[in-house]
């Protein structure tokens, strides 16, 4: 399996890590928000532990730490393994900024 | 008390066997050298503040820094790209303490910068067969159509990250790779490509950085 990292080109698939599911977005409850804790605890709860099992295409953080270390956002066919899109992670570099939640 | 004394020494001054190992021929296929007294510096844009990162760089060196995977040459120094928003500077040592602080001025306020130059070994391999002792051991296509001069790539041989870009040919016509790995993998990589390098016959040396 070969990667195309949109820095480095296509390498070995040695060269990066995996991390996972690249949709989860973080809860952003405002501290005086007036949330009921169950509300803000189910929310965590699912960003934390709950994942969807995939059987296509889906996002996921890859990390090429073999080469350029920057952080990947990856479309990969669970199924065949075939890469359709990679892109940068939101922060990567020093000109786009990190969106919040990523 | 015990008295300590530390001596400055190359990270391969076991490793290197200076001399011809391996075939014997009219030419060794490979050319090994390590390159001795650098000055690195790894410059990193702060968020924001690429394009003043960019133009401090041009101003200081002549240059505009890559913005791709390339080397380029420029004034005082090689400028290698290391990473998004990121590069390395490359200099023969003359005055170290003014050399950092030429860099640390013309970029303050757009860029981080990080001495690097005793924590990475510079080793130069060229030659005929340089090409075909690499491949044994990096992942890289090096074809002249793929990896022209002024190449550069971050990769990892043997599980360690090596910063690997292509100079200008010999005066024998034949390709000039460079790779800047950790001081304390230098020792393993050295072995690495000298055992790859066997077969071809293989000179090995150091030399100053010039
Ligand atoms: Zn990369």
């Amino acid at each position: 399996m070969r990667i195309a990292c949109p820095f480095c080109g296509e390498r070995e698939n040695g060269e990066f890590t995996y991390l996972g599911d690249a949709s989860p977005k973080r809860p952003n409850f405002a501290a005086d928000s007036g949330e009921s804790p169950e509300r803000v605890e189910d929310a965590f709860y699912d960003y934390v532990y709950l994942r969807d099992n995939v059987a296509g295409f889906m996002r996921e953080y890859w990390y090429h730490g073999g080469g350029c270390r920057s952080w990947l956002i990856a479309e990969r066919n669970t199924v065949t393994h075939e890469f359709r899109s990679v892109i940068a992670a939101p922060g990567v570099g020093a000109a786009n900024p990190v969106q919040a939640g990523e | 008390m015990v008295d300590y004394l530390w001596n400055t020494q190359s990270p391969l001054q076991k490793a290197l066997v200076p001399g011809c190992h391996g075939a014997t021929g009219a030419h060794p296929g490979v050319t090994l050298r390590e390159v001795r007294d650098i000055v690195l510096v790894q410059v990193m844009a702060r968020r924001g503040k690429a394009a003043e990162t960019a133009k401090a760089a041009k101003k200081l060196f002549g240059v505009e820094a890559p913005a791709t995977p390339k080397a380029v040459i420029g004034k005082t120094a090689t400028l290698v790209w290391s990473g998004p928003d990121q590069f390395t500077v490359i200099a023969p040592r003359t005055d170290e303490a003014s050399q950092l602080a030429a860099m640390a001025q013309a970029f303050t306020g757009s860029a981080s910068l990080s001495d690097q130059s005793d924590g990475r070994c510079l080793i130069r391999v060229s030659g005929a067969r340089a090409r075909d002792a690499i491949a044994k051991f990096s992942s890289l296509d090096l074809h002249d159509s793929v990896f022209p001069v002024g190449t550069a790539a971050n990769t990892s041989v043997d599980h360690t990250a090596v910063n690997f870009w292509r100079e200008a040919n010999g005066t024998d016509g034949h390709p000039v790779y460079n790779m800047l790995v950790f001081t304390s993998f230098s020792d393993s990589l050295w072995h690495t490509i000298v055992d790859s390098s066997l077969e071809y016959g293989v000179e090995a040396s150091s030399a100053k950085a010039a």
